[in-house]
């Protein structure tokens, strides 16, 4: 049974979903993803392989990097399940299970292909998440949504045939860049995974999601992206600067960002970035680092959202400037999120620490000067946007005289788990590293490297709160701040639409002289009918129109044959 | 600041005084502890310190620029 792809059984079981009663359905999904998890244990190697058309689909391929992003894929979907046991309807349930099945099914996949198929099940599973808000402007950013991905599937699929006539093989293994399929490849999957300028998509749709929906989103999309790149293109060296670039540009945006799950989408980008520069330098140690911190991301990411979910849940709102002083209400709530804070902003004895200090060590190995400082300032960036920015103006800062009662007990009991898990990779790197893809002899808890990073964030903290007090801190505003979707959302537009409007004043021109050759062809023609050439009245007007079609139709055919 | 409740304010000033607390004594330990980076940058007396509390300056230095830049009013796409 385990030569079943992971993931199978959960889209299967997806279907059934929606029939059920409430709570049977919530333990029957828990069991759809613990048969899934199962076939984890497949092991090493190709477990299931079908010819179709005289091509061989991979559907089942498992090695050591497959199995860590396998594991956290079910933790990630098991989590969302009891985070969202209090929905009664099945709409996200049944598109979650789905989403969440076909993206554990692509990170099997072995050929570029099967990799298509799953590719693409994610983007249309995963729009129904956004659609479930039901407003206008989430129907909206999901067609917006659905767009980029559907057109990052179609350049993966061209870049799988380009990549078939080039190579002769569909086997999805590492690449070089080189040809237009890889490039398209290498595009598809830069959209995925966010890179600077392609990344409209994700700050533009997940906060439109439902606050369940943001949740499972913010795990499994981009992180596909991210295995892909690991087994695709690690050591190319653009990702180096490509994720560099990712790290530091959301920080600034995330910074005046009014709307919170918007500010942690933002830092959801930066997270990539690490990734995409370890990848990039694809040594085993970076590729270690870079599966870690996606491993230890997706818990902490799915923390914040979880948190700030809650907060929304029970006030309607995520927006800094609507929110403040929930403390006392939610202390839970309060204490889960700075939890996930803390592991993101990589805090000694918390999972961001012990994952980033692979990621830092490979960079500072390959002498990465001006990468490593940028890195550096972007996690003194993601403290402040994420450590600070998120607890500081929801549970603290200003009081917005909300005083709404705790969260459920099914988020608290997610929130709890996550933040249990978050700490566990924290205080147990040793353990923590053994599911990596390669063995590491690494030991992150020295007194220098922990002086070293408490420097770097309490100095950070110590900056925002001089910031704060001296009143140089911008304060939130309500406001939209411009991102790279205001290229497809704005600019093309407005070029587009003069260049559409002189096309169709061309092409309503065009039609009325067709439209009226066309007449004076059928008068013609009813008048040549009408005038026979035997007739009273011979050679007439008549024979000369006769002859004058049939001299242009003789020409024309020659013309064309 | 007016609308801060004094419980806020309160906390507010505590933790403020146990980041300066805390701070002082990291900086003191750098004289007790043998600190090495992975950069030979890193070596340099006090430098996590400083550069993290520069970045956030420079940070939110540029996060106020590019509010200029790239504000516009919320229903901006409406």
């Amino acid at each position: 049974m385990t030569d079943i792809t992971p993931g199978i059984f959960m889209i299967i079981a997806a279907v059934i979903v929606p029939y059920l009663p409430h709570h049977i359905r919530q333990i029957f999904t828990l069991g759809a993803i613990a048969l899934s998890a199962f076939c984890l244990s497949a092991g090493v190697g190709v477990h299931w392989s079908i010819i179709v058309l005289g091509q061989e689909l991979i559907l089942h391929h498992a090695d050591n990097l497959t199995l860590p992003f396998g594991i956290i894929f079910h933790i990630a979907a098991a989590l969302n399940v009891i985070y969202g046991w209090h929905e009664k309807k099945a709409m996200e349930h049944t598109a979650g299970l789905a989403y969440a099945g076909a993206a554990i099914a692509a990170v099997h996949a072995g050929d570029l292909i099967t990799l298509f198929i799953w590719w693409e099940a994610t983007a249309i599973t995963s729009v129904f998440l956004i659609l479930a808000s039901g407003t206008e402007k989430a129907n909206k950013a999901a067609m917006r949504y659905l767009l980029v991905q559907v057109a990052s599937g179609v350049m993966l699929l061209a870049g799988a045939s380009l990549y078939w006539r080039e190579v002769g093989s569909l086997a999805f293994g590492a690449m070089e860049l080189g040809g237009l399929g890889t490039w398209l490849i290498f595009l598809a999957f830069g959209i995925k995974a966010a890179f600077p300028l392609l990344n409209g998509w994700l700050q533009d749709a997940y906060p439109e999601a439902t606050i369940l929906g943001t949740v499972m989103l913010s795990a499994f999309t981009t992180k596909l992206a991210i295995y892909a790149f690991a087994r695709g293109f690690a050591g190319t060296e653009y990702l180096i600067w490509v994720g560099a670039a990712m790290t530091a540009f959301p920080v600034f945006f995330a910074v005046i960002e009014n709307d919170l799950r918007r500010v942690l989408a933002y830092s959801l980008n930066n997270q990539l970035g690490f990734m995409i520069v370890a990848i990039g330098i694809g040594t085993e140690l970076a590729i270690n680092g870079a599966v870690a911190h996606a491993f230890a991301h997706i818990i902490y990411k799915a923390l914040l959202f979880m948190s700030i979910g809650s907060v929304m849940y029970r006030v309607g709102t995520a927006k800094a400037t609507e929110l403040g002083g929930l403390y006392k209400s939610m202390p839970l709530t309060m204490i889960f999120c700075i939890i996930g804070a803390m592991s993101i902003s990589a805090f000694p004895l918390f999972s961001g620490f012990t994952a980033k200090a692979v990621i830092m060590k490979a960079v500072g190995y390959e002498g990465l000067v001006i990468v490593y400082l940028v890195l550096l300032a972007a996690s003194a960036g993601v403290l402040h946007h994420s450590g600070i920015k998120i607890p500081y103006f929801t549970f603290f800062g200003h009081d917005s005289g909300l005083r709404p009662k705790e969260a459920p007990f099914n988020m608290l009991v997610a929130m709890a788990i996550a933040s249990v898990l978050c700490i566990s990779i924290g205080v147990m790197p040793t353990q923590f590293y053994q599911i990596l893809p390669y063995t590491l002899d690494y030991q992150p808890y020295d007194a220098s490297h922990i002086v070293g990073q408490f420097q770097l964030v309490i100095f950070a903290m110590l900056a925002f709160t001089f910031l704060m007090r001296f009143g140089f801190y911008p304060p939130e505003i309500v406001s939209t701040v411009l991102n790279s979707d205001w290229i497809y959302r704005r600019l093309l537009p407005r070029i587009g639409s003069p260049v559409l409007s002189v096309a169709n004043k061309v092409s309503v021109i065009v039609n009325d002289i067709i439209v009226s050759s066309a007449k004076k062809i059928v008068i013609v023609t009813l008048y040549v009918y009408q005038h026979p050439l035997t007739g009273p009245v011979a050679p007439g007007p008549a024979a000369i129109v006769l002859l004058s079609l049939l001299m242009s139709v003789l020409l024309l055919v020659n013309l064309f044959s | 600041m007016s609308n801060l409740n004094p419980n806020l304010k309160k906390m507010g000033n505590y933790a403020s005084i146990a980041l300066v607390v805390i701070g002082i004594t990291l900086i003191v330990f750098e004289f007790f502890v043998h600190r090495h980076g992975e950069i030979a940058l890193e070596d340099l007396p006090f430098f996590p310190a400083i550069y993290g509390f520069a970045a956030s300056i420079f940070i939110v230095v540029v996060g106020i620029g590019l509010r200029h830049l790239l504000m516009r009013k919320e229903d901006y796409y409406d």
